[in-house]
């Protein structure tokens, strides 16, 4: 979720709202869209069924939460980690067993992206920034406590083994935003590598040690001084993610790919703080799961001479969404080249 | 993973129309774009792509709308969307 070189990981946190809103978007994304759905599926399928859960839950009594701190910030930042933790913890136990491979069509199927009927109701979050923080304390706790009863019925029924959770958890980490900050840093510098990325795609990151990986065909939009390129799946939420790990977690957010097809300058302006000139033409890319796009943004002025590495350094995740320009050298923190 | 041969019926700079109603139960086309006019402006073939979905469905397109000719407005903005086949037909050069 963290930005490739956030400047900001130590510093005070000035808008408690704002952090409140996206810990609670983030938590029912996971919640409503990658973890309830699998429960749902593997029941219907009956490879993990409602009764082991229950059976498994009453073997695992609920730890309360240790003593939970006073300061809001300090409480915001403890709602942060958790949901790190549960995030993690849902990309562990997202894998198939050998007995029931699922196709990702059909779990969007299920899960509701593609007909509203079948999407699991959220909770409203409304009232004081105390009563939303202390619900998100509660909320956290049970979905936790789900998932872990989850992850243990798996292992217990033989779903899924040790070796095959640390497997999942060694690709996770080792997948990253950096793939893609060396790819942009690559293409800058080298004209015949740039071309062979717009055409042929993940096949040219090779040359990188990069894995290619496998999820369709990637779609690689070049921003020029006339044109500024902005990724979004209005209907999923894909992305090169198996090239690029996550995307800004507001990528899935409902309200980003709303509004950004229909009025994507205004949203950068206003939600980004990216204002484009007039004569800039935004292109927003709503993609399928079979081309996914990344923005290849503009080299910053001044950096001329510079290294692969350190204007790799110069790309965000935002930046690959396009919802940012790579960053300006001289907005890198001292001693950053 | 190389596109398989095009079989392509649009050409780049071909004016489409969305259709309405999906012929073939695909439902990978945004609500918001049916019925709407674009340019192909990319011809991506057809992809196999078995992570995702079972079938090979028709050959894709990256088409290209304005802003203001899907939501109204006076915009200058485009969107381009990745299309398949199946959801496109012919339509006359607009203006």
């Amino acid at each position: 979720m963290a930005q490739v070189h956030s400047t900001q990981a130590h510093s005070h946190m000035h808008d408690f709202e704002g952090h409140v809103e996206a810990v609670e978007a983030d938590l029912e994304y996971w919640r409503t869209k990658r973890l309830e759905p699998r429960l749902i599926q593997l029941h219907r399928r009956g490879v993990l069924t409602f009764y082991y859960l229950v059976r498994t839950a009453a073997a695992r009594p609920v730890v309360s939460m240790t003593a939970v701190a006073q300061d809001t910030e300090a409480r915001i930042r403890a709602l942060e980690d958790g949901l790190d933790d549960y995030i993690r913890g849902i990309g562990l136990v997202s894998l198939d067993g050998p007995g029931y491979p699922s196709v990702i069509e059909d779990t969007r199927k299920e899960r509701g992206d593609y007909d509203d009927f079948f999407r699991i109701a959220k909770p409203s979050h409304d009232g004081t920034l105390e009563e939303r923080i202390t619900r998100l304390e509660h909320q956290l706790g049970e979905y936790q406590y789900l998932l872990d009863v989850f992850t243990r019925a798996l292992l217990d029924k033989g779903v899924l083994t040790m070796e095959a959770i640390e497997q999942q958890r060694a690709f996770l980490t080792g997948r990253g935003a950096w793939h893609g900050a060396r790819i942009v840093a690559r293409a800058w510098v080298d004209p015949v590598f740039k071309q062979a990325l717009l055409t042929k795609g993940r096949e040219a990151v090779r040359e990188l040690n990069i894995p290619p990986g496998r999820l369709g065909k990637l779609g690689v939009a070049e921003n020029t001084p006339t044109l500024h390129n902005i990724v979004v799946c209005t209907l999923c939420s894909c992305y090169p993610h198996d090239l690029l790990g996550d995307p800004p977690w507001w990528y899935r957010d409902d309200s980003y790919k709303a509004r950004i097809v229909r009025d994507a300058r205004g949203m950068l302006a206003e939600r980004f703080n990216l204002r484009l000139p007039d004569h800039v033409e935004v292109r927003v890319h709503d993609s399928t799961s079979d081309v996914r796009w990344m923005v290849l943004p503009c080299r910053p002025a001044g950096t001329d001479g510079w290294s692969e590495e350190q204007l790799a350094r110069l790309v965000t995740i935002e930046s690959l969404v396009g919802t940012a320009p790579a960053v300006e050298p001289a907005a890198l923190p001292q001693g950053g080249r | 993973m190389p596109p398989s041969q095009p079989m392509h019926r649009f050409r780049v700079g071909d004016p489409v129309q969305v259709e309405r109603a999906n012929p073939l139960g695909n439902p990978r086309t945004p609500r918001y774009i049916r019925g709407k006019n674009g340019v192909v402006t990319v011809l991506h073939g057809s992809i196999v792509n078995p992570i995702d979905h079972h079938g090979v469905y028709p050959p894709l397109c990256s088409v290209l709308f304005r802003v203001r000719d899907v939501f109204g407005g006076s915009s200058d903005d485009t969107l381009s969307i990745d299309l398949h086949e199946d959801w496109l037909k012919p339509a006359s050069p607009s203006r």
